[in-house]
């Protein structure tokens, strides 16, 4: 039982071994081409996407011991042809709201963080693609970035939402605040002054988000759960119309200035736990990294405080690193 | 693992059948007693329909579409058209059944849809592939699809008093008939107040508390057949004749999908006119089941353990058991958990 836990848990960090012990990053990626207008960031992960309820349905097989069996290639593909979909149709509505520019960083880590299909994603986009890469799930972004949208976004551990999970933990709390994926994230693009305006998830997910970022940006509720996986789903066509739709009314409003940057008073005090079902290997892994500033509070808990949220993404890769070693 | 092997024991479709074709290899299943509430957080079955209640139109005709899979036209073998590659199936040919389903399923709502009916909730109910068996992308894009495994209350997850006709499509005959794949859940006999139900009579019992009539069911000659005379002469298509419980004379896919539009039209006429009454029974509800012969002894202490459930002391063989309630919601529930014991995620 726990095992099963603990496979389903890792999907944002699946990966081969791979130790970024280095405190800050040795090789700094260039900037992006800069937008020709008004630029979206999609963040898509899969568990939230419409249609999806399955581990066999989110994972390729090649992510390491653990999944390989946790694939069907028949279903698998079938899905990453659907998050494209969705994709392309987040990517439409956001164009006929006004915007110009795509940038597309795959948020799940299926064969490795390469799940949509390039040769089927609107041309207009740019794709973040791999493992690793320095902020995972928000890798990309900056202050040319006009508004941030997260698709196919799941619930916490403990919400009971379709493959519920976030990072690495059981817990994540900045200045005494729960974080889900999302609310990770969007600290983190708030550093740039960027604001999300859309998230889109199963009723689960998009409760928890509203109560970590408030009530303004627009929620999707692609599916209702009915179990951790088993759901009440709407049509891929009618999840499509509702992306499309709402990216548009995103896009406007973000251009008016109707959504704010997720902020929280500096310095952040971090404070985590690992999964209880980690193997004690991990928690001896995240000790021996040293991290300047990571103090150790119980078992599986730490404590780190900074004042730039982007450290809380490089620390998140370093334990992502451990735990995927 | 043999996690795998023990749940297909429950996934309705096999364990006889396989004892028949194959040699049986006799590795004792593992025994996973873990409550599904370990496993994952399964919502409670009020929630579900709840959820479901909440997103559905209140005016307007809502048919309620059980998709199973034995019953589909052509179908015949469990092993390779009703499981996905990654559990053994023949992926080519378990896809093509997948379309059939999705097919006949599309098939109902258009003729539905054109005798009146306006909105479609569509329930997994083949747990092959844990109830996820339509591409969605194959499904009417009105439809809302209920999908994946562990769900409550599994054939009648989210079922409410605003739907107003039942189908079932792919439906397959009940346990020791001579049916292509014949099994009830995880029973060899299953009874309400003396009468024997398959798996479409227990759905047409737990909607026809609230006032629902099993309006359509398409399946095998005996399916069919057996249907009529649980629940009176509702609609039925039958899609093949079966020569055993693996082989049958099946009528093509496109005739069985033209009939299936045809019938479901008449299906929603009946009800819209009255003529199909709901399914119901004298309170309290008097259920009798034995659990398969073939499980293995621990699924019968798990099923003991249930709140409510007796066995019957007279059966030597300690797999029949009885269970009292005065909603069909509860016997439902009850199902579900037998389902969970045998059926892990």
């Amino acid at each position: 039982m726990r095992r099963n836990f603990c496979r389903f848990a890792a999907l944002g960090l699946l990966a081969p071994g791979l130790a970024l012990a280095a405190q800050t990053p040795t090789y700094t990626p260039p900037h992006l081409p800069p937008p020709q207008g008004f630029r979206v960031f999609i963040v898509p992960d899969m568990e939230g996407m419409g249609s999806a309820v399955d581990i066999h349905e989110v994972i390729a097989g090649n992510e390491g011991e653990q999944y390989r069996t946790l694939t069907s290639p028949d279903y698998w593909d079938h899905f990453r042809d659907l998050l494209t979909r969705e994709v392309n149709a987040t990517i439409a509505g956001a164009r006929l709201g006004g915007a110009r520019s795509f940038i597309v960083n795959e948020g799940h880590g299926g064969n490795l963080f390469a799940n949509i299909l390039p040769w089927q994603l609107d041309t207009g986009a740019i794709l973040v693609r791999g493992f690793p890469k320095p902020l995972i799930m928000i890798t990309g972004i900056d202050s040319t970035v006009g508004t941030l949208m997260f698709t196919g976004a799941h619930a916490g551990p403990g919400h009971p939402g379709i493959l519920a999970h976030n990072f690495a933990f059981d817990s994540f709390t900045v200045n005494g605040k729960s974080l889900n994926e999302v609310g990770i994230n969007a600290l983190i693009a708030a550093e740039y002054g960027v604001a999300v305006s859309l998230v889109s998830g199963d009723d689960a997910e998009i409760a928890e988000t509203r109560a970590i970022l408030g009530n303004a940006f627009i929620g999707i509720i692609t599916k209702y759960a009915v179990g951790r996986m088993a759901a009440i789903t709407f049509s891929p066509a009618r999840v499509r119309r509702m992306l499309a739709d709402s990216a548009a009314v995103a896009v406007r409003r973000a251009m008016r200035g109707d959504f704010t940057p997720f902020r929280l008073a500096k310095p952040y005090r971090v404070e985590l736990m690992l999964r209880r079902s980690y193997p004690d290997a991990i928690v001896q892994g995240v000790d021996s990294l040293n991290w300047r500033g990571l103090e150790k509070t119980g078992n599986r808990s730490y404590r780190f405080t900074t004042d730039d949220a982007r450290q809380i993404g490089y620390l998140l890769d370093a334990i992502e690193g451990v735990v995927l070693h | 693992m043999s996690r795998p092997a023990l749940r297909l024991l429950a996934l309705g479709a096999v364990p006889a059948l396989l004892a028949a074709q194959q040699p049986r290899q006799q590795s004792p299943a593992p025994r996973d007693t873990t409550p599904p509430e370990a496993y994952y957080g399964v919502t409670e079955y009020a929630a579900a329909r709840q959820k479901l209640e909440a997103l559905m139109q209140p005016r307007g005709f809502t048919v309620y579409i059980v998709a199973d899979m034995e019953g589909l036209a052509a179908a015949v073998r469990n092993a390779t058209e009703m499981r996905p590659g990654a559990r053994g199936g023949h992926d080519p040919t378990h896809e093509a059944f997948r379309k059939e389903l999705a097919d006949e399923v599309n098939a109902a709502i258009v003729g539905a849809r054109a005798a009146g009916a306006t909105q479609f909730v569509v329930n997994e109910g083949h747990g092959g592939t844990l109830f996820r068996n339509i591409h969605p992308e194959d499904l009417d894009p009105e439809a809302i699809l209920i999908r994946g495994y562990p769900k409550p209350n599994v054939m009648q997850t989210g079922l409410n008093p605003r739907v107003d006709a039942m189908f079932i499509i792919g439906a397959h005959a009940n346990a020791g008939t001579p049916g292509i794949i014949s099994h009830n859940y995880a029973f060899d006999s299953f009874t309400v107040n003396g009468v024997a139900l398959n798996e479409a009579g227990i759905t047409a019992f737990i909607g026809g508390e609230m006032g629902i009539p099993m309006a359509l069911a398409a399946g095998d000659n005996v399916l069919t057949a057996e249907t009529r005379s649980m629940l009176g002469p509702i609609e039925t298509v039958t899609t093949k004749l079966a020569q055993s419980r693996s082989a049958a004379a099946v009528f093509p896919p496109a005739t069985v999908q033209r009939r299936i539009r045809a019938a479901a039209a008449r299906a929603v006429r009946r009800v819209r006119l009255g003529q199909l009454k709901p399914l119901r029974f004298e309170r309290p509800y008097h259920v009798a089941f034995c659990l398969r012969a073939t499980y293995q002894p621990w699924v019968a202490e798990a099923t003991a353990n249930l709140a409510g459930v007796q066995r019957v002391a007279e059966d030597s063989t300690g797999r029949c058991f009885t269970y009292r309630s005065e909603a069909a919601e509860a016997v439902g529930n009850l199902l579900n958990k037998v389902e969970w014991i045998v059926l892990k995620p």
